[in-house]
């Protein structure tokens, strides 16, 4: 398997840490990476444009007396330009302030190889052609503002002068469609769906990631009513809503919120933070992630939420050791709601009034957990039967209550790759 | 089969980041992305190649070349299509004030640091997060374009939090913008001091905030937010290429879609006498770019284009077509977008309201070809009887472009631009926005 690693990133990596151990850095970590990517677009309906980017980064962290800075530049061929590139990375990390919190990874080693190294023309190209096709025969009223199948593949080396040594090679195709549906001057809200798999030919296109399922639910979003009036109601979020309560979760989890002191789960590890229905687990060798993280760590499986318990916090090495908490590595993505035992028609049946939300149009919510959304793409739910689309209504509520009042996780999930979530019910929400 | 059209770009983004949370240095990072790319149109389809700059232009040009070929698996496509728009040749960079080093950099956060600290003593805590980017781009096209421009920003983005009564984390923000690097960005005391002043005021009001009600109400947008409302509300919905995806606006040209205080435009390169904070001489397609008036006194008029869009819907090409980063094709995206400043006083906008919110601050928003549109509000206060009352809670402002926009009865005199966030569109973008304070009908979220 090793034979498909780029051994060349490896020579630019032990280079790069060469000059910068000359230059009198204490410590120092280099990364190569290089990245191919074919991209087959579809615009407005029909196929566009084939786009291939073949492109090279080499990012360096250095550390002198306590003091950091970090730099990328975009090759590493020329050594004038490398030194040059260490020589300003000096200057930066000289007028930082030493901070004791400041380190590199030490003794980490993995050599990481997963999807296909290789992208496939020819099914790209089938890929999207089944894409216009459906929406041609079963959806013909969506209009496809932008589909797209690609692949890429990204090679990368990570060396630290305290002996971590990480390479990775990893493939991954990609799928994913946008658009509204149009009936005479009347359109839906835009929706997409998408994700990123190993085997794109295992399935029609159409049945990747929900993209099927979207598209026809758009059709009858063209037509939408307002709330005749506000009330308190419950929502089942799809598995595309759920993402943004993920989100806001890891935010307060990671290392801005902790190194501020802002975070509400700060001091709350071995505590209930959500409903026992809830169990949040890595999955950081899913589709297009390497299981290494942003500052050179094996990222190991962690579960975060086991029955509703905050099981651990996730900063990064610095943020650990600047908030005085535990270190645990994560990748740039990989995350898998665990599945509940209710069937998702089940869900939507218990509901007496709410909504089937697939998107929470809104702002930043705020770090107490407060928001409000738009709701797009959007049933109403009355009597446990989905009604009509919903237009101009919003909800309001709290992201940490959100947790705490899920009251079913359906037994359906979908997997984009980077998240594997379900269907949510959650009470207590206001409509407006 | 025959080559219509062909266009290269050498293309250099240069980005600083600061991130300094309570004293700490978090991140201190410069970088680097360069490359080369080319754009073919043949038989009617498009191939694009970017390669790192140590390739060659005819690499990236036989790869786009074999891209566009490739497509033709497809089967054939109407290869008449005419792209319309001149050709540029210019060159265009901003020079702006001498380059800071990390040292000055790092000092002058320092000191705005201690200074917060020892003004605002109840802080939790304080995050500066500092941005300078610079866009450098060479284009040429078979058109006969050929151009060199550059477009540089900085911004310091200050948050504050404190904690409320239950100890539940408060926290505001504040960004301040402007055209060139961080030694064009004034960050004196003197010039932050009432800013600050004021954002700790509405960071302390903030603590004691109350729900929002629900529903439709009279709000009066603060001028920093109209950029905001200018932008998702209709500037998105005039991009050509969602027009061709069918958002409603395409049947609206020459109609009434706002009030006639309002007048829209998604300006090039110069506003209100000046340039522009993006100034775009000529897009990513060597189109001489020129101002796109999406409302004037409340009718549609036209919509933002890159060539082909405009060949599409048979309109003249505005130069908007705009690529991020140097692996990234050009798409329509805005430039600099705002509402004409109109005649009445923000304060008296305020004065004139019995029952309503005052809008202060936002976060990011989200359009739709609906024209349903929507943005975060981050700070608003209640309006009782014309004047300003208690401090709500996050809310988010929404409603029907059309609708909201027929519904403006004031226009302050008021012209506050900033550039201070990224629009979001299969990649993002560097755009600036603003204008007056509006007064309007829109919808809030609440309880």
């Amino acid at each position: 398997m090793s034979m498909t690693l780029d051994t060349s990133l490896q020579g630019a990596a032990e280079r790069a840490l060469g000059a910068m151990r000359a230059q009198g850095f204490d410590a120092a970590m280099a990364s190569a990476c290089r990245k191919q990517l074919d991209e087959l677009n579809a615009e407005q309906n029909a196929p566009s444009l084939l786009r291939s980017t073949r492109s090279q980064r080499l990012s360096l962290v250095g550390l002198i007396d306590g003091r950091k800075a970090a730099t990328e530049v975009s090759g590493w061929d020329d050594d004038e330009a490398l030194r040059a590139a260490v020589a300003a990375l000096w200057n930066d990390a000289l007028a930082a302030p030493a901070d004791e919190a400041n380190a590199v990874s030490a003794g980490q080693h993995a050599r990481i190889e997963q999807g296909p190294p290789e992208g496939d023309l020819g099914l790209l190209a089938a890929k999207v052609a089944e894409l216009l096709a459906f929406r041609a025969e079963a959806t013909p009223g969506f209009v496809l503002k932008e589909g797209l199948a690609s692949h890429s593949v990204t090679h990368t080396h990570t060396l630290t002068s305290a002996g971590s040594d990480l390479a990775s090679r990893v493939g991954a195709y990609s799928l994913v469609a946008m658009g509204s549906a149009r009936e005479g001057t009347a359109s839906s809200s835009f929706n997409y769906a998408g994700g990123d798999t190993h085997a794109l030919g295992a399935l029609p296109a159409h049945e990747h990631f929900g993209i099927g399922a979207f598209m026809r639910d758009t059709l009858r979003q063209v037509k939408t009513r307002p709330l005749a009036a506000n009330f308190v109601g419950d929502v089942v979020l799809t598995p595309a809503a759920t993402a943004s309560l993920l989100q806001w979760l890891q935010a307060q989890i990671g290392d801005e919120r902790l190194i501020a002191g802002a975070s509400l789960f700060r001091e709350r590890v071995g505590e209930p933070v959500a409903s026992p229905l809830v169990t949040l687990r890595s999955r950081f060798d899913a589709p297009g992630v390497a299981a290494v993280s942003a500052d050179g760590f094996v990222a190991a499986p962690v579960t975060v939420l086991q029955d509703g318990v905050l099981r651990t916090l996730t900063p990064s090495l610095y943020a650990s050791r600047r908030a005085g908490v535990r270190h645990v590595p994560t990748a740039a993505a990989g995350w898998s709601l665990e599945a509940g035992a209710t069937p998702l028609a089940e869900v939507i049946a218990a509901v007496p009034r709410g909504a089937l939300v697939d998107r929470l149009s809104m702002g930043q919510p705020a770090p107490n957990g407060d928001f409000s959304a738009l709701l797009k793409n959007s049933f109403a739910i009355d009597g446990g039967q989905v009604g009509d689309a919903l237009g101009g209504v919003m909800m309001a509520g709290n992201m940490a209550r959100m947790l705490h009042d899920v009251l079913a996780v359906s037994h359906e999930r979908i997997d984009t790759g980077a998240l594997v979530l379900p269907w949510l019910r959650i009470g207590g929400l206001h409509f407006s | 089969m025959s080559t219509h059209y062909a266009e290269s770009r050498q293309h250099e983004l240069r980005k600083t980041r600061i991130v300094m949370i309570d004293g700490h240095v978090a991140s201190n990072t410069s970088t680097v992305d360069a490359g080369l790319s080319a754009r073919v149109r043949e038989g009617g389809y498009w191939g694009f190649a970017a390669l790192p700059s140590s390739a060659s232009a005819a690499d990236a040009h036989e790869l786009a070349l074999r891209n566009a070929r490739a497509m033709a698996r497809f089967g054939p496509r109407d290869d008449s299509l005419a792209l319309p728009g001149g050709a540029y040749r210019g060159t265009h960079e901003f020079a702006g004030a001498p380059a800071l080093g990390a040292r000055e950099n790092l000092e002058r956060l320092s000191a705005l640091q201690a200074h917060c600290r020892a003004r605002y003593p109840a802080l939790k805590s304080l995050r500066l997060v500092a941005q300078e980017e610079q866009h450098r781009k060479q284009i040429a096209n078979s058109l006969g374009a050929d151009t060199l421009a550059s477009i540089r920003r900085a911004m310091l983005h200050v948050f504050m939090t404190v904690e409320d009564a239950a100890g539940a984390p408060v926290e505001l923000m504040d960004s301040f913008t402007c055209k060139g690097g961080f030694g064009d960005l004034d960050l004196s005391l003197a010039a932050l001091s009432p800013a600050l002043d004021s954002l700790h005021e509405h960071l302390q009001a903030k603590r004691d905030a109350v729900p929002v009600r629900g529903g439709a109400h009279t709000v009066v947008m603060a001028p920093r937010l109209a950029g905001m409302l200018a932008h998702e509300a209709m500037g998105h919905p005039c991009e050509a290429d969602i027009v061709l995806s069918g958002a409603v606006t395409g049947d609206l040209v020459g109609k009434r879609v706002a009030s006639d205080l309002i007048t829209m435009v998604d300006y090039a390169h110069s506003a209100g006498g000046g340039e522009a904070m993006m100034p775009v001489f000529a897009d990513d397609e060597g189109t001489p770019a020129r101002d796109a008036v999406l409302i004037e006194r409340g009718v549609l008029r036209e919509f933002m284009s890159s060539r082909e869009t405009a060949a599409r819907l048979g309109i003249a090409a505005t130069g908007s077509a705009r690529a991020y980063g140097p692996g990234d094709e050009p798409l329509v995206r805005m430039r600099n977008t705002g509402i004409v400043p109109g005649t009445s006083r923000y304060e008296d906008m305020i004065a004139g309201v019995d029952d309503g919110y005052l809008l202060v601050a936002t976060s990011n928003g989200q359009a739709d070809s609906t024209t349903e549109f929507m943005f975060g509000i981050n700070m608003a206060y209640e309006i009782k009887n014309g004047k300003r009352g208690r401090a709500v809670r996050q809310t988010t402002l929404s409603g029907s472009a059309i609708e909201v926009l027929k519904s403006v009865d004031a226009v302050s005199d008021d012209d506050v631009w900033s550039s201070a966030g990224y629009c979001g569109k299969k990649q993002t973008m560097v755009v600036s926005m603003g204008g007056p304070a509006i007064r309007a009908r829109a919808h809030l979220g609440g309880e």
